[in-house]
């Protein structure tokens, strides 16, 4: 490659070849938490089209606050594409308090937390990337109501 | 964004395997909710969420809240998105009529709105898929699609950098779905009905990113911002219940507001 193709190629293709690789993993982390879902759909959720996502560190939290209606009854979905990696999903009230059910669940780099509100609020889903082989892991949060 | 579950059977068979070997999640039992740093301020419900839960209280007559008059065009690119917000909105609402023709016309009504945004591509797809679905009467699928309809349209704003308009359309369904729920309620009050209105972080999430839009000048955005501070009190009443006139009060803001929002 002579030089000045070889700099159009670093300036120019190099960046689009990563970014698409940075996109594609949380596209992926995204497709792993729909999977985590698929069997409550046959159960009558209805999965939002829409998603949360992003890297965190091994240790990092983030929180979704979230308005949730009594009456429904909802299920949180965390995926990542990293196999080694141990994720998991918490659901708290606006007070700090504990409010999932005892099915949330987690496994690898698949998590759910399970609500059935007690009340019309809004509501903390605490996503957490507990161990991971990579510095930074991708996750997405999916939900579904019924 | 992805679209959701053509997943392969070996894929299937994984997660049949997490079924049974999943443990259940250990969490601390309380937590300091406040030091944790957040995606998002808060997630903005799609009406059918409120619908539905409404649904469970008892029956509703939604035929008799479904709405497809064209209403007017404006050229003012905010109105334009709290209109869309709006009329997705009105497309739920005809699917808990199962009213076909009706999300028809709002399919075609909400792909024109778009287009005159500038965002009509990114869902030309999903207004074709609404009208074959409605006409195969797969409310479902209906539902789905108008889910991927606003997912799209806020997805192509967020990409051109108008996040300010990808509120507004959030903004215009979460007020015509307020408007639709205090309209039920109060036909029929309940004191569970009156507390699906308990929406005090939402309300000052939307009274915040109005008050952060100083550059739309619109007279609507205005009155909505008003309303807001109006509305405020009377679903944020501490311990006591949301009362029968607190709710007919919220029904006349909202129907006003709306009257504001689809009409010139």
């Amino acid at each position: 490659m002579n030089p000045r193709r070889q700099g159009i190629f670093i300036l120019v293709v190099v960046p689009l070849i990563l970014g698409t690789t940075a996109i594609a993993s949380v596209d992926d982390a995204q497709s792993f938490a729909l999977q985590a879902a698929e069997p409550y759909v046959r159960e009558g959720f209805q999965v939002r089209e829409d998603y949360w996502g992003g890297d965190l560190a091994a240790g990092e939290k983030k929180a979704v606050r979230q308005q949730l209606f009594k009456g429904n009854e909802y299920w949180f979905w965390l995926g990542t594409e990293v196999g080694h990696a141990r994720i998991s999903v918490h659901i708290y009230d606006k007070d700090g308090k504990l409010v999932e059910q005892p099915d949330s669940w987690q496994k690898g780099h698949y998590a759910a937390a399970h609500i059935v509100p007690t009340s019309t609020d809004s509501y903390f889903i605490i996503v957490s990337i507990e161990e991971s082989p990579e510095e930074r892991t991708h996750w997405a949060l999916v939900y579904g109501f019924r | 964004m992805i679209s959701v579950f053509k997943i392969n059977k070996w894929a299937g068979f994984a997660l049949a395997v997490i079924g049974f070997s999943a443990q259940a999640a250990q969490a601390p039992q309380h937590i300091d909710v406040k030091q944790y740093k957040k995606v998002e301020d808060v997630v903005v419900p799609l009406p059918n969420e409120v619908f539905g839960a409404l649904n469970k209280l008892g029956p509703v007559n939604w035929k008799e809240f479904v709405r497809t008059e064209k209403g007017a065009n404006f050229s003012e690119r905010p109105r334009t998105a709290l209109l869309l917000g709006n009329v997705i909105a009105d497309g739920f609402i005809a699917v808990q009529a199962q009213d076909a023709p009706a999300v028809k016309e709002i399919g075609q009504r909400v792909l024109s709105l778009a287009k005159g945004i500038g965002v009509g591509a990114s869902i030309t797809p999903h207004a074709k898929a609404i009208t074959e679905a409605a006409d195969r009467r797969k409310w479902e699928s209906v539902r789905q699609e108008l889910d991927r309809t606003q997912s799209s349209v806020q997805g192509a704003m967020n990409e051109l950098q108008d996040q300010k308009l990808s509120q507004l359309v959030s903004l215009g369904g979460w007020l015509r779905g307020t408007q639709i729920l205090t309209a039920v309620v109060s036909k029929h009050f309940t004191q569970e009905g009156a507390e699906l209105l308990h929406q005090p972080d939402l309300l000052r999430y939307f009274g915040d990113r109005l008050t952060a839009m100083p550059e739309y000048s619109v007279p609507v955005l205005e009155s909505i911002k008003r309303a807001l501070v109006e509305v405020r009190p009377l679903i944020d009443s501490g311990s006591k219940p949301i009362s029968p006139d607190a709710v007919r009060k919220i029904n006349e803001i909202t129907t006003r507001l709306d009257g504001e929002i689809v009409t010139r």
